[in-house]
């Protein structure tokens, strides 16, 4: 029944936590040595999935395989799985050599291997010199290369990390992700990665699973996710997107004239409008609305607004934009430079809006 | 990756102790002075000493007190009440570390039910509770009766006044001793551990021994020394339930005092009983240590 | 009988409440130091209701045990009952405070036989509070053989049917008796010599118990017992099917005293008490609730018929009886042996 093509199957599985359902009927499939993301705001159910792969928890319903084998009621220590845990999980008792160790001497690996090899990872992840101390004298980050140190040296076919670096302060974080995304081509190693940083999602993943109350919303490459969302809440939780409920007015050759909540009319592509459908919402990227003091060219809708608002954002400018018709809309500018003209609060501006960077969602229920 | 900074190996929080911080101290310390250094060196003093014909103690200097709590019958009684601490420490680490764990792992409302449910007994006098279980051991009493209407046994067993009673006694007496720093230390544990030595190939046993005892060591050693010191001690249960028939050193020292009339005897009986206490701690700090090694 | 006894304080505040009243009370105190288990608080509450004298009740549970803490204690007590074997010690080192007989309006009714004992020749220092024996007790109902000596408690039938005093005193003294020596002889000779017959009784015993041996009895844990008199005629009054004897060989009289000790600060009062105590009613009282042999002519008299026939407490009996006396460091030697012997086991 398994894909031969994947190191993790999940099948239809679901879990239940007396009357919440965590897991909603997922059905997933990991290639070897993907980099997959599980992404979702708190309680979304990543977690618990995670915890099926590793072992802590056992699903309801459905089944998992990894390596091709059923896993679903394994014992965790059976598992050829292994886990950053959030805290980090070191043993306080055990040096860090000790600490890296313990999965080697769980396996009764002998000990000059062990040696070799928890020399090895020490080295891959930069602890040299650090061997003899105890996890209280180590800084996070140390800690943190500990922990993923001792989880890498048994090689399990799977490593789980769970929101790993959520404790790092953002500029230690914006590196080891950096790092983490580099050892993981290095090892050529299965990565499920359980976040809930969209950013940092998008920047290290193969493929980004966008999870909702217990399901997968939308799974696809980080390209995929932020350009071609597949639903309202992935379009709002990734990055930032004017989602409006839309209205249609008329049909036309190659469009349909829709009127957007506040008032605003566009012509958004015939072929990306639902077949029946009266209403539905439209989404567009806020640095996809072309701003500009003068008529845009070649854009397939224009309007008029007034910069109602305007967020300095470094390099970035963030502006509210309320258009004629009444409609807000929120667009991001490259800052001022030599060929930018200046936009400031109060200015009467021109906007367009290209087919391609209109999303059409099906309407809320 | 770069070279990373030296972590601190000092504990950032530790200060050296200043006047200020002597003088908070000063009422324990009193209290330490006036009630336990000054009876041990009282106890010091009397084990050294004889007594008259009425059992008041004279002072003048002598080693017989010592000579005579190394007699055959006292190392044997000593050695008894050792055995049957060290029984009833076994058994109390045997239930009580299961029972401290399993509390600990409950949900905070659960838990504290079940902490009250441990230290409701406590509400009782001890001595009631003592009667209590010889109302159930009895020959006529309740657990033979049960067992007998049950047809599970032909006889009414003999329980009272045996060693099986003294031990029943004693684990009963002390089991909440080792389950609450059990439970203390246990509550402490991140369950991420255990979860982390399950994840890398630690099956119960491994991860018991490994991470679990370990981890929860200081309550372990803490109940242990919370049960055996008191129970070689201990003697209205041996009195009671034991029929007085196995005397331990506990009966043996309230024997001297209050039958005997021989203060300076049970002193140095004292003095001895003191010394296996410090032993007891130091063999256990020591284990400790080799843990931690 | 619970009832009884919790309307009896009632009773007895309005028996001398009327006797007394218009007699003011002169207040102040009293520390008694008694044995538990031998005065009723009946008693204490109408000496109070009737003097205004506050009683504080200390107890102890063997004559060492209240010697051991009258003599740490730094004489806070009034009033004690000492035995008369330590009576006889405390007399010899001066430590008793002596008793005014003119201050004790009732001191006639007691026995004379009960007066003038070795203990204390003059009758100077103490007053006669309940007199008893230690005799065997037997369970007929599961005991059908006559049993009359300590040869016939202490045999193999009996094994683990056996209670006995938890006091080394008595049991080498019922062992001297076997051996026919006189129980005041304790010389370490003849202490060594009651090892061989105290070794054997020691594999028959099931426990040794001073405080309340009648538990293990009426629990049916024992069917035989070495007990105070008392306990055995509080067995008898609750089923007759115990029996109380006197050993044939000899048994041990005992009389328990009264006696101020000679750091007393409330001797007045002491010897209010004393006095209250040999009223006949009170006296009575006492004995109701603890059926020992009472001393007090004028109190037997109020006693029902059936009190009287208890043989417990008031045996009829021809058996050499003797009284203990103070045997200094010999207490020692016996302690050691019991140890021993009981380590042995």
């Amino acid at each position: 029944m398994s894909d031969p093509e994947f190191m993790i199957d999940v099948r239809a599985v679901t879990k239940r936590f007396g009357d919440f359902t965590a897991v909603n009927d997922i059905t997933l499939g990991v290639r070897a040595g993907e980099f997959i993301t599980l992404l979702g705001p708190s309680g979304c159910g990543k977690t618990t999935l995670l915890r099926m792969l590793s072992g802590f928890e056992t699903p309801d319903e459905g089944s998992i395989r990894i390596e091709g084998n059923d896993v679903t009621r394994l014992a965790p220590y059976r598992r050829n799985v292994n886990q950053v845990f959030q805290s980090y999980a070191l043993f306080p008792h055990l040096s860090v050599r000790d600490n890296i160790a313990f999965g080697l001497r769980m396996q009764k690996v002998g000990d000059e291997e062990t040696r070799r090899r928890v020399a090895e990872v020490v080295d891959l992840v930069a602890l040299g010199g650090f061997e003899d101390r105890m996890p209280h004298q180590l800084s996070g980050g140390q800690r943190q290369r500990v922990a993923l140190a001792r989880a890498i040296v048994p090689k399990p076919a799977v490593l789980l990390l769970d929101e790993p670096l959520s404790a790092l302060d953002a500029k230690l974080r914006r590196q080891m992700q950096v790092e983490l995304k580099r050892l993981q081509k290095r090892l050529g190693m299965t990565f499920v990665f359980v976040t809930h940083d969209q950013e940092e999602a998008l920047t290290m993943s193969d493929r980004v699973a966008v999870m909702n109350r217990g399901r997968v919303e939308q799974l696809g490459t980080a390209t995929e996710i932020y350009h071609r969302p597949a639903s309202g809440f992935v379009a709002d939780f990734i990055g930032e997107s004017n989602s409006l409920p839309a209205e249609l007015l008329a049909r036309e050759d190659a469009a349909v004239r829709v009127r957007l909540q506040g008032g605003l009319e566009l012509r958004v592509p015939r072929a990306a409008w639902p077949a029946d459908a009266t209403r539905a919402l439209v989404s567009v990227r806020p640095e996809k609305v072309c701003v500009s003091k003068r008529p845009i060219e070649g854009a397939e809708n224009g309007f008029q607004a007034v910069i109602a608002e305007e967020i300095f954002q470094g390099a970035l400018d963030h502006l509210v934009l309320r258009t004629d018709a009444g409609t807000v809309l929120s667009a991001v500018v490259a800052n001022e430079s030599a060929i930018m003209e200046a936009l400031h609060e109060g200015d009467r501006v021109w906007c367009g809006l290209h087919f391609d960077d209109l999303v059409i969602l099906p309407a809320l229920a | 990756m770069q070279a990373l900074p030296a972590a601190d190996a000092e504990n950032p929080h530790a200060r050296r102790a200043t006047p200020m911080g002597w003088w908070l101290l000063a009422p324990m310390l009193i209290w330490l002075a006036l009630f336990v250094v000054a009876p041990l060196l009282i106890l010091v003093v009397y084990s050294f000493c004889s007594r008259d014909d009425l059992g008041r103690v004279v002072f003048d200097f002598t080693w017989t007190n010592y000579a005579r709590v190394f007699d055959d019958t006292y190392l044997k009684i000593l050695a008894r009440s050792v055995g049957y601490a060290a029984l009833t420490t076994l058994i109390c680490v045997a239930a009580g570390f299961p029972a401290g764990w399993f509390i600990a792992r409950r949900p905070p409302a659960v838990r504290n039910r079940l902490l009250l449910l441990v230290m409701i007994p406590f509400w009782t006098s001890f001595l009631i509770r003592t009667y209590a279980w010889i109302a159930i051991l009895k020959s006529e009493g309740l657990l033979n009766a049960t067992l007998l209407s049950a047809r599970v046994i032909p006889q009414p067993l003999e329980l009272l006044y045996t060693p099986v009673a003294v031990v029943i006694g004693l684990v009963y007496a002390y089991l909440p001793f080792m389950i609450l720093p059990v439970y203390g230390s246990a509550e402490k544990l991140d369950n991420a551990l255990v979860e982390a030595a399950h994840d890398l190939g630690a099956g119960p046993l491994r991860a018991f021994s490994e991470v679990i005892i370990p981890l929860t060591w200081p309550g372990i050693a803490a109940g242990v020394l919370l049960v055996f010191v008191p129970a070689i001690g201990m003697f209205a249960i041996t009195d009671l339930m034991g029929g007085a028939k196995v005397a331990m050193i506990g009966n043996v020292i309230q024997n001297q005092v209050f039958k005997a009339r021989n203060l300076p005897f049970a002193a140095a009986l004292g003095v001895v009983f003191t010394l296996l206490f410090v032993a007891s701690y130091l063999a256990l700090q020591w284990r400790g240590r080799r843990a931690r090694a | 009988m619970k009832m009884l006894r919790s309307l009896l304080p009632l009773a007895l505040a309005a028996a001398f409440g009327v006797a007394t009243a218009g007699a003011a009370p002169k207040g102040g105190k009293l520390n008694l130091f008694g044995w538990s288990e031998y005065v009723p608080q009946a008693v204490i509450d109408g000496f109070t209701a009737e003097t205004g004298v506050k009683v504080n009740y200390e107890t102890y549970a063997s004559g060492e045990e209240m010697l051991a803490k009258l003599l740490a204690g730094g004489g806070s007590y009034d009033l004690i009952q000492p035995p008369d074997y330590i009576a006889e010690a405390l007399i010899k080192g001066g430590l008793l405070t002596p008793v005014d007989q003119a201050k004790l309006p009732h001191f006639g009714n007691l026995m004379p036989e009960y007066l003038h004992m070795p203990h204390d020749p003059e009758q100077k220092f103490t007053v006669p509070f309940m007199v008893g024996t230690v005799g065997i007790v037997v369970n007929t109902e599961k005991v059908t053989t006559p049993v009359n000596s300590y040869a016939e408690l202490f045999t193999e039938a009996h094994k683990n049917r056996i209670v006995v005093l938890d006091d080394g005193r008595e049991l080498v003294t019922a062992a001297l008796y076997t051996q026919g020596k006189d129980l005041n002889a304790m010389t370490a000779e003849n202490i060594a010599g009651t090892r061989p017959v105290l070794a054997a009784w020691f594999k028959l015993i099931k426990l040794f118990d001073s405080d309340s041996p009648k538990t293990a009895l009426l629990n049916g844990d024992v069917d035989l017992g070495l007990v105070w008199c008392g306990e055995a005629a509080i067995l008898h009054n609750e089923d007759k099917k115990f029996r109380y004897v006197l050993p044939k060989e000899g048994a041990h009289l005992f009389v328990d005293l009264l006696a101020i000790p000679k750091d007393a600060r409330n001797v007045e009062n002491a010897h209010l008490f004393i006095d209250y105590l040999l009223r006949a009613e009170v006296s009575k009282l006492v004995s109701d609730e603890f059926p020992y042999t009472n001393p007090n002519a004028a109190a037997r008299k109020l006693l029902t018929p059936e009190q009287l026939a208890n043989p417990a407490s008031y045996p009829v009996t021809d058996r050499k009886l003797d009284t203990f006396r103070h045997i200094g460091d010999s207490g020692a030697a016996i302690d050691e042996l019991i140890t021993d012997l009981k380590n042995a086991n």
